[in-house]
């Protein structure tokens, strides 16, 4: 980049590049600290399994997967009994990377009327051991669920409510990504630019680095995120489109992994072999890939069973699955493809959720999410630390500065204080506690909120460092507190072989060296004072370094 | 195995890349040819399409697609980190 470039370029691209980056600054503030928790505990969510699986340390170590086909058997005999009267169980097999078996099951209409104080959700659900086939008792907690439930909805919210705010947060980020890219001129020739220790400059090309390397990422994960609420936020073209029942089946056909419902007969009849079933869907998909198994009217004569295929092995979330009649054990339907439209709805919400991934993989999606996640905090620092330079008296920022640092602080740093809290609540609230599953939600809020009026509550650049050391403090401490407070410590895991566990610890340590960098960094840093105007303090400047043109061009480039 | 080889060859391609822009060349030629920067952005851009091309070959195109994006993100964001840390320790 050469001065004379720069000025030769301005005349024709200044009025449209304003307007842009106005709109990207102020869109980027506005939802900057949603979006960033939304990033990072969605980047977490990557590893949403492996995390439920360290979060139920009493849940032993499985070795091998067992067979699918003899894990629904047992676990469809237990439920006979078990829910006994319910109209539909849901059987979710074990995977490679959640190696339980997870049922839910719809309550009897009887129980739910008669059962006033209980369980008002309308459904039950249990863990297996697919080992033995028997009920697992886990400590209650909503394991990784947490961090991905709170990414898309902000749990606990109520579901509606934080599945919109959500949506226009993410409206606002597509915005921000389209205006940036405008925004930003020398998208190729400053491709691979860092100037070191260039205050703001260094700031935005940090900035521009993170979002210009993980942009498709970027654009991907944001436009495909509306697309899987796309029929809650935009209801109104189906509205029209479909008016009568039938219509109405067969969209739901197109999009849902359930079988349409069907009316029990009342008369019993008990359930074909599961077992042979299962084995037809391997035979079509493959051992390891049979997802789900749903009985509807279990014991009716009018019992069908689904078998849906998993998500590991196809780039798409389309409805896949074999019919069954549950008495005779006749295959009644196979649904293995849908329309063009619906088929790529299925692709985008695969692409988002990325559980088709192996190893590989996953670890791309969650550090270029990560990276995804340092986008928008560098993006919130920029918007201070390119004021605070413009401030009449940096000592005594004005109400809306203050405001935007010390959320900044609490959103980013007091982030990691949280989330890090909610894996020690895991560890040190007593399992058998009653709601102890709440009482850990209750505790990254609470944590959060700490955060918060410490933030407020110290000088901003103390906060700063002493927030991320707390973080590093609690995370350097989780795998030691883990050691204490289960038998699954580092070297257990590593004897046992159990690479899930050795691989949180592992990663949380990574995770508090990050946190130590960030906060050693802060610390060197030497705030540049300028209580002289700004135009005053860049004549100044100009006599001392060479760098002034690029700090005076600033201003102009992005302002 | 794979994976390492398109990953590889990825970084080669953005490596590529980095050495035909102006800044680069200043710090490590001391001055600008446009015949390197052609050469450079040609196999810069020809590593790029390769590994594409060997992506889609053994994963098909969803698969295929999906961790060549990923890859790059990461290759090219390795590069960058590569040049950081190579320009600190000439500044000092």
């Amino acid at each position: 980049m050469t001065p004379a470039n720069t000025t030769s370029v301005k005349p024709q691209g200044r009025g449209i590049r304003q307007t842009m980056s106005d709109l990207h600054t102020w869109a980027g503030l506005l939802v900057g600290w949603l979006l960033y928790a939304m990033f990072l505990t969605g980047t977490v969510s990557y590893f949403k399994d492996e995390l439920s699986q360290w979060m139920r340390p009493d849940v032993p170590h499985q070795r091998v997967l067992p067979d699918a086909a003899v894990v629904a058997q047992n676990v469809s005999h237990q439920l006979t009994t078990l829910a006994a009267g319910s109209p539909q169980w849901s059987v979710y097999l074990p995977t490679e990377r959640n190696p339980v078996v997870n049922v839910f099951w719809r309550n009897a209409p009887t129980d739910v009327k008669g059962d006033k104080g209980g369980n008002r959700r309308g459904f039950e659900e249990a863990t297996f051991d697919p080992a033995t086939g028997q009920r697992l008792k886990a400590r209650e907690t909503l394991g990784g669920e947490f961090f991905y439930r709170f990414h898309f909805q902000f749990h606990p919210l109520p579901v509606l409510w934080g599945r919109w705010l959500a949506g226009f947060c993410a409206m606002f980020m597509l915005v921000a990504i389209i205006s940036g890219v405008i925004t930003h001129k020398k998208i190729f020739i400053d491709f691979f630019t860092f100037r070191w220790g260039k205050g703001q400059r260094s700031w935005l090309d940090a900035h521009n680095a993170l979002s210009v390397f993980g942009l498709p990422f970027h654009l991907m994960i944001t436009y495909t995120g509306l697309v899987t609420l796309m029929a809650m936020y935009m209801p109104w073209g189906a509205q029209v489109a479909i008016k009568t029942p039938a219509e109405r089946a067969q969209m739901s056909a197109q999009l849902s992994a359930f079988p349409p419902p069907i009316k029990a007969t009342g008369d019993k009849a008990p359930l074909a072999s599961i077992d042979a079933m299962v084995r037809q869907a391997q035979a079509r998909w493959g051992a390891n890939d049979v997802g789900r198994v749903s009985i509807t009217n279990p014991g009716d004569a009018a019992a069908r069973v689904a078998v849906t295929r998993g998500e590991a092995t196809r780039v798409s979330m389309s409805p896949q699955y074999l019919l069954f009649n549950g008495t005779t054990g006749e295959l009644l339907d196979v649904k293995d493809n849908v329309g063009a439209a619906a088929e790529t709805r299925g692709v985008m919400y695969a692409l988002h959720l990325g559980r088709f991934s192996d190893l590989h993989l996953r670890w791309l999606y969650f550090l270029v999410s990560l990276g995804g996640t340092a986008m928008v905090g560098t993006g919130l620092v920029m918007w201070t630390v390119k004021r605070r330079s413009q401030l009449p008296d940096p000592a005594r920022p004005h109400f809306g500065f203050h405001v935007v640092e010390r959320l900044n602080i609490a959103a980013i740093a007091g982030l990691s204080v949280a989330m890090t809290a909610f894996l020690w609540g895991n560890r040190l609230i007593p399992a058998d506690a009653a709601g102890r599953s709440a009482t850990e939600v209750d505790l990254f809020y609470g944590a959060w909120a700490a955060t918060l009026l410490y933030a407020l509550g110290r000088p901003a650049r103390r906060a700063w460092i002493e927030l991320l050391w707390i973080a590093t403090a609690l995370l350097t401490l989780l795998p030691l507190l883990n050691a204490l407070t289960t038998s699954r410590g580092l070297w257990h895991s590593v004897a046992a072989g159990d690479w899930v566990y050795v691989g949180v610890d592992l990663m949380v340590w990574a995770l508090a060296a990050l946190h130590a960098w960030l906060a050693i960094r802060t610390a060197r840093h030497k705030p540049k004072l300028k209580t002289k105007p700004v135009r005053a303090a860049q004549v100044a400047a100009a006599a001392q370094t060479s760098d002034t043109p690029v700090n005076a061009r600033l201003n102009e480039d992005r302002a | 195995m794979m994976h390492l080889y398109t990953f590889a060859i990825c970084l080669v391609g953005f490596a590529a890349l980095a050495m035909a822009t102006e800044r680069q060349q200043e710090a490590l030629f001391h001055g600008v040819s446009r015949v390197r920067t052609r050469q450079y952005r040609r196999i810069g851009w020809t590593a790029l399409v390769v590994a594409l091309g060997v992506s889609v070959v053994n994963q098909g195109w969803g698969f295929g697609l999906v961790t060549y994006s990923g890859q790059t993100s990461m290759a090219a964001g390795l590069v960058y980190l590569a040049l950081i840390v190579a320009e600190r320790r000439r500044s000092r």
